[in-house]
């Protein structure tokens, strides 16, 4: 059969994302740890517990913020040729979603604050479809999403039946 | 009006504006008393305390109410029909103009409350699609006269067929219906209709109120009052409490194909379903009777249900997954109870296949029971250890009783379950002939999906940690419309087989 029409020549995203991811998850889990932190002394400081939690929560913490992002980052891949888009991303859960050019019904290239400090943005692809109608790229330099958002545009039908 | 001002309007194109008809204040006002059922409360409670003045000015002050806020919704209320587009403008103090271009209108439905028969009006409703999942509606015209409502469908009809302003030609009049339910059939699918959660609800009912209201068919006491005059129906009670149960439970069985029969009756008296130039019309209902359109572009996919006992006696739901819902209810139900070749021919005005050829069927792996089992089998060996436990096991369940009722439970349960999930799978089956795919999935709710691939939006392949262990990962298929929870998918598909599908789905 024709497998060969899914495009398999999977691209990672701009390794700047990487550091994005970073920023994110410490984002998320300073202000954790440190409340955590303050829990611990007003409350538990003078059970035999002390000092646990934080330490429990600063290694998950840490392993967020050192190891996951790399991972993440790692899984994370884009495909695309002249009329599929492709994006792969998951381990734990694992997702490998594509999405016909013809399909797509709208188009964003967003960029967040932290996007903006790594000079990155994400490509949102809108499509008809309930389930899973908003498909995600993250990390893409943005040159490239003003690209592939051309790209796509040049294929969107005007009308869903 | 100042609002024309305030909304500068093209108004050239549009047509002079109309207001709903004036009996919505009388139509209306069944709406605000449903809305208002702690009003009705209070009322109870002080009827039951006979303060009956204050019950008076209640009922005075919430009638005057009403009709006053409806009254200023009439007044703010207008419509105007262009060639391409309605237009209607409402609201007292936010005022709204929205404009629906009949390019983007997906249904027109057509519902007539009893109130609207004997006045002969209509309630209106033009679906687009747009607000599918949110609680909004697109616009809707709650009480015109019927005649401006089937004006109004047939204009929009016309305009979709391309021939704008045209007059509209009942085409259905004397073809005969696609799909149509005699009394027979009626009642058929009331008794499929027989509802466990109706019976589950209705003995939670009986146990918890009975004895303040009087019926609890599960005690003797009520059996002996009502058997006063048999006598030895009346002995028999009285020496065996197993009588009252067995009685009891007859009465909710009862009760239970009762309800089913007299909903089904209320909604799919008198089903008709016709097949229109543009689409399907259907028409139901005993007390509110309802008629929709439903156009053929616009049907994304179709659902046909059944379970075990329909499927033992060959019977089907035939539904319709399309951009709008069915009076936010999910799917358009095109035929409430078909044989299969009457589910064909009801596909086959639309074009659509019904089956694949029978040897394109293909079937999932096993290991989606073994997944599964695999999940929910281990703990099973804690509560089967115990007694090997010897007193150490007896000691560890008499300190945590909860524990030990849990792992009977679990001991129960989990073989059940595991057969239940092999009978689902001996009915998944996937099938890709031609240019449309087939799905069966589900014994206790079995569906079969049939979606041209041309209406599939994205497709998904998903494994997670513990479908990988198995070596299976699920396809979803993302389509438009639906329901929140309506999702198209393959399960337990080996990632060879799964890859394979999809390139050939995306070939198309």
């Amino acid at each position: 059969m024709t497998v060969d029409i899914i495009p398999a020549d999977l691209q990672p995203v701009e390794p700047s994302y990487l550091n994005a991811l970073r920023l994110q998850a410490a984002i998320f889990w300073v202000p954790v740890f440190l409340g955590v932190l303050v829990l611990d002394r007003v409350l538990l400081a003078e059970t035999p517990f002390g000092g646990l939690l934080p330490a429990v929560i600063g290694l998950i913490g840490l392993s967020g913020v050192a190891i996951a992002p790399d991972r993440i980052y790692r899984r994370l891949g884009y495909a695309i040729d002249g009329r599929l888009l492709r994006t792969v991303r998951g381990w734990l859960f694992h997702t490998d979603t594509v999405v016909p050019f013809v399909r797509v019904q709208h188009i964003d290239v967003t960029r967040g604050p932290v996007d903006k400090i790594f000079g990155t943005a994400s490509l949102v692809v809108h499509t008809a479809g309930t389930h899973n109608s908003v498909v995600v790229l993250p990390g893409l330099s943005p040159e490239r999403a003003a690209e592939i958002r051309d790209a796509i545009r040049g294929e969107i039908r005007a009308d869903a039946e | 009006m100042t609002e024309a001002a305030a909304l500068p309007l093209s108004g050239d194109a549009l047509g002079p504006p109309e207001r709903l008809h004036p009996l919505y204040l009388l139509t209306g006002l069944g709406k605000s008393l449903k809305g208002a059922w702690g009003l009705l409360a209070a009322v109870a409670v002080l009827g039951s305390q006979e303060r009956w003045l204050l019950v008076a000015l209640i009922g005075i002050g919430f009638v005057v109410a009403s009709i006053g806020s409806l009254f200023l919704k009439w007044m703010k209320l207008e419509y105007r029909v262009g060639a391409d587009e309605i237009r209607i403008d409402s609201g007292w103090l936010s005022r709204t103009s929205r404009a629906i271009p009949f390019d983007r209108v997906t249904d027109v439905d057509l519902e007539q409350s009893p109130v609207h028969r004997l006045f002969g009006l209509a309630r209106v409703r033009l679906e687009t699609g747009a607000s599918a999942g949110s609680k909004e509606e697109d616009g809707v015209l709650d009480t015109i006269s019927l005649d401006r409502a089937e004006a109004l469908r047939d204009h929009i009809r016309a305009r979709r067929r391309g021939e704008a302003m045209a007059p509209a030609v009942e085409a259905t009049v004397d073809t005969p219906p696609l799909y149509a339910m005699d009394i027979g059939r009626l009642a058929t699918a009331g008794l499929f209709n027989f509802s466990l959660a109706v019976i589950a609800g209705l003995f939670g009912v009986t146990q918890t109120f009975g004895d303040v209201l009087g019926f609890d068919p599960f005690e003797r006491s009520f059996w002996i009052g009502l058997l006063a005059r048999a006598e030895p129906l009346q002995k028999l009670v009285v020496a065996h409490q197993i009588v009252a149960i067995l009685a009891g439970t007859i009465v909710l069985v009862l009760l239970g194909i009762g309800t089913g029969l007299v909903r089904t009756a209320l909604r799919e008296y008198g089903f008709r379903l016709d097949r229109t130039e543009t689409g399907l019309r259907r028409r139901r209902g005993l007390l509110t009777l309802t008629d929709v359109t439903i156009p053929a572009k616009r049907v994304q996919a179709a659902i046909l249900a059944n379970g075990p006992i329909r499927n033992g006696f060959g019977w089907w739901v035939v539904k319709l997954q399309s951009l709008a819902m069915d009076g936010r209810k999910g799917d358009h139900v095109v035929a409430p109870l078909a044989r299969e070749e009457e589910a064909a021919s009801v596909l086959q005005s639309l074009h659509w296949p019904i089956a694949p050829e029978a040897s394109s069927w293909q079937r999932v792996s096993r290991a989606f029971i073994g997944s599964y089992a695999a999940a929910i089998g281990p703990p099973m060996i804690l509560p089967l250890a115990v007694p090997f436990l010897g007193s150490a096991g007896l000691s560890v369940v008499a300190m945590l009783p909860f524990l030990g009722v849990m792992a009977i439970l679990w001991l129960i349960a989990a073989p059940v379950l595991i057969v239940a999930r092999w009978m689902g799978w001996r009915h998944t089956r996937y099938a890709l002939d031609g240019d449309t795919l087939f799905v069966e999935t589900g014994w206790w709710r079995h569906r079969r999906r049939i979606l041209p691939l041309r209406k599939i939006q994205s497709i998904d392949l998903t494994e997670n940690f513990w479908s990988r262990a198995f070596g299976i990962c699920t396809l979803r298929l993302g389509v438009a419309g639906g329901g929140g929870f309506a999702d198209h998918h393959v399960p337990a598909l080996s990632r060879q087989e799964a890859q394979l599908l999809r390139s050939r789905l995306l070939a198309q």
